[in-house]
């Protein structure tokens, strides 16, 4: 079971600030989903830590990597091949916006590339999400301000999603935020 | 994969249920096998503990 490591998303500032919020965030009774899990340093810091932990990535360098720390891996695309419920759900979303001409064609592009806008992966997912996420769920979706922090934080709002910034960080052109939804099908506004 | 994985996964395209055929297990864990969607006529398979979801049709 053989693996590039040059070819899995390392550790950033944006690994660690998502880190930090799930933290902050799991309970003992949580079931997580972290989906784009790269190189597994979100998930492998709550191990042990919550009922059940699963990771996905579409990346098969990623995913034998995290099968290796002992996670329970899946090849997946988002939310694809699961039924119902988790409690929490963690994202680093691929929220670069990227030009056709700056694609690089390989598996890191996978890992960074939001489409033009930066949120083509993100309006991907949205739709799916609460198909996986228990009512009273929860979502930490980490973005950058160049993907947009209020039409992320509209497009889940309209979705029925409550809505705050958990965290942020200014890095030199750009801040991060982790956002974190609460999932309530009764504020839907669709 | 953990047998237990089975209650939570579904096939990526018509969300259907998946069947699995094992062809190599330790007492933990499916190491080697197949998920088939009959739905899809379709076979995911399962290697070295790791199932591969993606969608293909």
């Amino acid at each position: 079971m053989f693996y590039q490591a040059d070819q899995i998303y390392p550790v950033q500032e944006d690994t660690l600030l998502l880190k930090k919020a799930i933290l902050e965030e799991i309970k003992l009774n949580d079931n997580v989903l972290e989906i784009g899990t790269g190189n597994a340093e979100v998930a492998l810091s709550i191990v042990g830590k919550v009922r059940s932990l699963i990771v996905t990535d579409i990346n098969p360098h990623a995913v034998i990597h995290a099968k290796k720390h002992g996670l329970d891996a899946i090849r997946a695309d988002l939310t694809a091949p699961f039924k119902c419920c988790f409690s929490l759900i963690v994202f680093n979303l691929p929220y670069l916006p990227t030009d056709k001409n700056e694609r690089i064609d390989d598996w890191l592009e996978f890992a960074l590339d939001g489409g033009p806008d930066g949120r083509r992966v993100f309006y991907r997912f949205l739709p799916s999400l609460s198909r996986v996420l228990a009512l009273g769920g929860r979502l930490l979706l980490l973005i950058s301000s160049l993907t947009g922090l209020e039409e992320v934080l509209n497009a889940l709002f309209k979705e029925g999603y409550s809505v705050e910034v958990l965290l942020s960080e200014k890095l030199p052109g750009e801040e991060l935020y982790v956002i974190r939804g609460v999932y309530d099908k009764k504020k839907s506004v669709k | 994969m953990r047998r237990s994985l089975l209650d939570i996964i579904c096939c990526p395209v018509c969300k259907g249920d998946l069947q699995l055929e094992v062809e190599e297990e330790n007492p933990e864990e499916i190491i080697c096998g197949k998920l088939t969607c009959k739905a899809c006529n379709v076979d995911y398979p399962i290697e070295e503990g790791i199932p591969n979801l993606l969608p293909r049709i």
